[in-house]
């Protein structure tokens, strides 16, 4: 990879006050449309991050009338994530990557003399694969997931939530009884349920978004292009001969920018190094 | 006069003696008959700890019952060995407990059986995993002092159970003679609820220990140092994602159930 930081990121930073209640940050987290806000300080200074993925812990951790009166007392600055990872503006686009993928963290806050100045996620890394990646590379079926995470339409929305926490997975794949994908669930769309006064009655099936859907044999950028288009962080890859049966696998944003950091990748080589493949 | 608190008091040693040679008897009837029974509770620290078991008498430790660990496909073989050595059994307490629990009562010996199959389910869930065989006639070490560090109410008498464990045995990544402080770090890591009640008592065993007039300075040391190791190795053993997130909502949820008196 070839570009720099400062060429990718996103510019700016959108926050939030330690004191922001997660409510709150769900809010803006859907009117921002982003998976994260930076928590900042009186003098907007960048304390933390907090992403739909923390969220989720409101969900995981509400069992009861007690937990569920703690959590909404919980406040962005209590359940961010602290220190925040940073980078310089300068640096390598490959080295974010790199740092993405062996700190599994989605994000970075870029610095430019000693000051925030904006962000650089998953999603920009992705993007800018979108847009540069050569015709032919690599398939869908060389980086997707073949294991996923699965539960039928009726699933509370909680289990959903804690399974996606227990297993660290982003996302979970809603089947009918013989395995065909009916939707998707992620961190966001919990967010919606996070806003109900009462979601333990709420199934999985009221909260997901239809599944995109890919085959095997399409490229990264055509992936890639799906979830730019879209703004869905992750494709279910299905068997173009069946495709209503049990999909193969899940493609993710994640996947991508790993293989974009794979030692041998196009883009760890040098610009001159050949880029056909 | 004040009532001492279960498990603590003046016991004589044929009492004592009384529930020592019962255990064993039972342990090795199902050792004859292929049934796997392990005990834990107060028992289960004397008969592992045979060089400070003594502390138990001096510290005014009593016996108040035999507690075994059983794995539930064995639910029916215990029952009727259990049953043909005189004990009967209260059947509501397996219906009730769904199969994970059974009480059994010798009354003309006046004791009083506790089986736990598959695991102790008290403050937090601490399962045998089919390890029950690791050791014998009780359940493993690591296993022995959990029984302990999971009861968020720790009492004097739990201190001093733990007290004796740590004084006479090592820590290390095994099973044989040894507290498996791998396994339980594991387990720690992957139950915040769990880490926070086991070091939590951890440190408190390590500033009670000291108090023990009964105990020699090296005794003490040693005592500060296992529990010091035991931390350190927890400490160290890698997080993951549910356990950070976990760690930062803390205590403002509650981490364990509530349970009565762990007898």
């Amino acid at each position: 990879m070839t570009q720099l930081v400062r060429d990718l990121m996103h510019p700016g930073l959108i926050t939030c006050q330690p004191g922001a209640s997660l409510g709150q940050v769900a809010v803006m987290l859907t009117q921002h449309h982003v998976h994260a806000l930076i928590v900042v300080d009186r003098d907007g200074r960048p304390i933390g991050v907090i992403s739909d993925f923390d969220l989720l812990a409101g969900e995981w951790l509400s069992a009861n009338e007690k937990s569920l009166a703690a959590m909404r007392k919980m406040t962005a600055g209590e359940l961010m994530t602290a220190p925040i990872g940073t980078i310089e503006i300068d640096a390598p686009a490959a080295e974010a990557a790199r740092r993405m993928r062996t700190e599994a963290i989605h994000r970075l806050l870029v610095m430019e003399h000693g000051r925030a100045v904006g962000v650089i996620s998953i999603s920009d890394l992705m993007a800018n694969l979108a847009k540069t990646i050569p015709a032919h590379r690599e398939t869908v079926a060389d980086v997707m997931s073949d294991a996923m995470l699965v539960c039928r339409d009726q699933t509370p929305v909680v289990a959903a939530a804690r399974a996606m926490t227990d297993a660290h997975y982003r996302s979970v794949l809603v089947v009918d009884d013989r395995g065909k994908p009916l939707g998707v669930v992620n961190g966001g769309d919990l967010l919606a349920a996070c806003e109900e006064s009462d979601c333990n009655g709420l199934t999985v099936s009221q909260v997901m978004h239809p599944a995109l859907t890919i085959h095997m044999t399409a490229s990264l950028r055509e992936a890639a292009d799906l979830m730019i288009q879209h703004h869905h962080h992750r494709v279910v890859v299905i068997d173009p001969a069946h495709p209503d049966s049990m999909p193969l696998g899940i493609i993710s944003s994640f996947d991508i920018v790993a293989e974009m950091a794979r030692p041998g990748s196009v883009w760890s080589q040098d610009p001159g190094e050949g880029r056909a493949r | 006069m004040s009532i001492p608190p279960i498990g603590m008091g003046a016991q004589d040693s044929a009492e004592r003696a009384k529930f020592e040679g019962e255990v064993t008897r039972i342990t090795e009837a199902g050792n004859q008959v292929g049934v796997v029974l392990r005990v834990l509770g107060s028992l289960a620290f004397h008969m592992h700890c045979p060089r400070l078991g003594r502390l138990q008498a001096e510290m005014g430790r009593a016996y108040t019952d035999i507690d075994l660990a059983a794995y539930s496909h064995q639910a029916k073989e215990i029952r009727a060995l259990l049953t043909g050595m005189g004990y009967v059994e209260n059947r509501e307490v397996f219906m009730v407990s769904e199969g994970n629990r059974a009480i059994f009562d010798n009354p003309t010996k006046h004791l009083h059986i506790d089986v736990f199959y598959e695991k102790l389910d008290f403050c937090h869930v601490i399962r045998w995993n089919g390890r029950l065989e690791m050791d014998s006639p009780t359940i493993p070490l690591a296993e022995l002092l959990l029984e302990k560090m999971q009861i968020v109410k720790i009492n004097e008498k739990d201190v001093i159970d733990t007290i004796m464990l740590l004084s006479e045995h090592a820590l290390g990544d095994h099973d044989e003679e040894t507290i498996n402080i791998d396994l339980i770090a594991r387990l720690c890591a992957a139950d915040w609820g769990l880490w926070r009640t086991v070091t939590m008592n951890l440190d408190k065993v390590r500033k009670l220990a000291p108090a023990y007039s009964q105990l020699t300075d090296d005794q003490k040391n040693r005592v500060v140092d296992e529990v010091n190791t035991a931390l350190s190795r927890i400490e160290t053993e890698p997080k993951p994602m549910a356990w950070r997130m976990r760690a930062r909502v803390g205590d403002r949820v509650q981490w364990y159930k509530d349970v009565e008196e762990v007898g």
